[in-house]
């Protein structure tokens, strides 16, 4: 399910069967011009990468707007990130998994009300390319079998 | 010359009137005779089969095919990856179906269930179709799996639209 009226109509009433949350975490920071093109397109793979198992498992997996967030400050962001975690599990969730490329995260993981899925990224690349689809295909099944071993 | 072959000034401008009126008629006339028969000349819609598959790679065991089509959605339009399960039926018969569980949506994996090995099974939350799409009662989902419209033209299978088989 996503963020989008079609799909919280059809979520609504069958809230009971999506126990699942996924959120995006995506770094950016636009005063770095040397990191843009990186960080956009780490954006675009994460996009592509979670819309990729919202479609194959759409029935249980909700995903969440974007989280979007300066990179770095990971203890004021810890924070709000929580906050929307607890919102989410009032609906309720059962599991909640937090998606990202950025490594920063992963020594602040026991303070995340959720459980990190952090994936080394390409940092460079072209989404079109067919080296980097095989390795979204390869690593968003990877994923998908790690979400099911929680269910 | 004689007066019969001359042609008068009534008679000059009667055959310009009738021939520049003929044409003004003609020009109205003929894209609303064209609006008429529209319908008659339309190509059918939706059916727009995509080729997908060498008829010779389908097998009795239900196989994941893969094909992209162009789609108009509001504001976007896209290639969207379809995908469907393709098999021969004891009659030899090319069965295609959705891999779109009918419950909520999810994808559904042929014998990936170690419990079910001959049957559709849909990992959310554990729905079940027998091979010929039918949904097996006691689990979530309420409808047969869609199948596709498919032809075969020179070896090459090819797909159309998913039609739904409505509720058991």
């Amino acid at each position: 399910m996503k963020w989008t009226k079609a799909d919280m109509t059809q979520y609504l009433p069958e809230k009971q069967y999506v126990d699942t949350l996924m959120i995006p975490l995506i770094p950016f920071d636009p005063a770095g011009d040397q990191q843009m093109a990186g960080q956009a397109f780490q954006r675009e793979l994460n996009q592509v990468f979670t819309n990729l198992i919202e479609k194959e498992y759409r029935g249980r997996i909700f995903l969440s707007p974007d989280y979007a967030y300066l990179k770095g400050g990971y203890e004021k962001e810890k924070e709000r990130l929580n906050e929307w975690i607890q919102r989410f599990r009032e609906q309720p969730f059962e599991h909640v998994f937090l998606f990202t490329f950025d490594s920063g995260w992963k020594r602040h993981e026991d303070d995340l009300a959720g459980r990190l899925i952090w994936v080394p990224g390409m940092s460079s690349g072209s989404m079109k390319s067919t080296e980097t689809q095989a390795f979204v295909k390869e690593q968003a099944r990877g994923i998908s079998e790690l979400i099911q071993a929680y269910w | 010359m004689s007066d019969k072959k001359r042609v008068s000034r009534r008679q000059f401008l009667n055959y310009t009137l009738t021939g520049v009126g003929g044409f003004m008629a003609a020009g109205m006339l003929a894209p609303m005779v064209r609006f008429a028969i529209d319908p008659v000349l339309k190509s059918k819609e939706g059916g727009d089969l995509k080729s997908v598959a060498s008829v010779d790679e389908i097998t009795k065991e239900p196989q994941r095919f893969e094909w992209t089509i162009d789609q108009v959605d509001g504001w976007y339009e896209s290639e969207v990856q379809k995908t469907a399960w393709v098999y021969k039926d004891d009659n030899d018969e090319i069965v295609a179906l959705s891999p779109i569980c009918t419950h909520l949506g999810c994808t559904v994996d042929w014998g990936s269930n170690d419990e079910y090995p001959n049957e559709f099974y849909c990992p959310c939350h554990g729905g079940r179709y027998t091979k010929d799409g039918d949904n097996v009662p006691g689990t979530p989902p309420t409808a047969p799996l869609p199948v596709f419209e498919h032809e075969t033209k020179e070896g090459m299978l090819y797909l159309g639209e998913a039609k739904d088989r409505g509720g058991a």
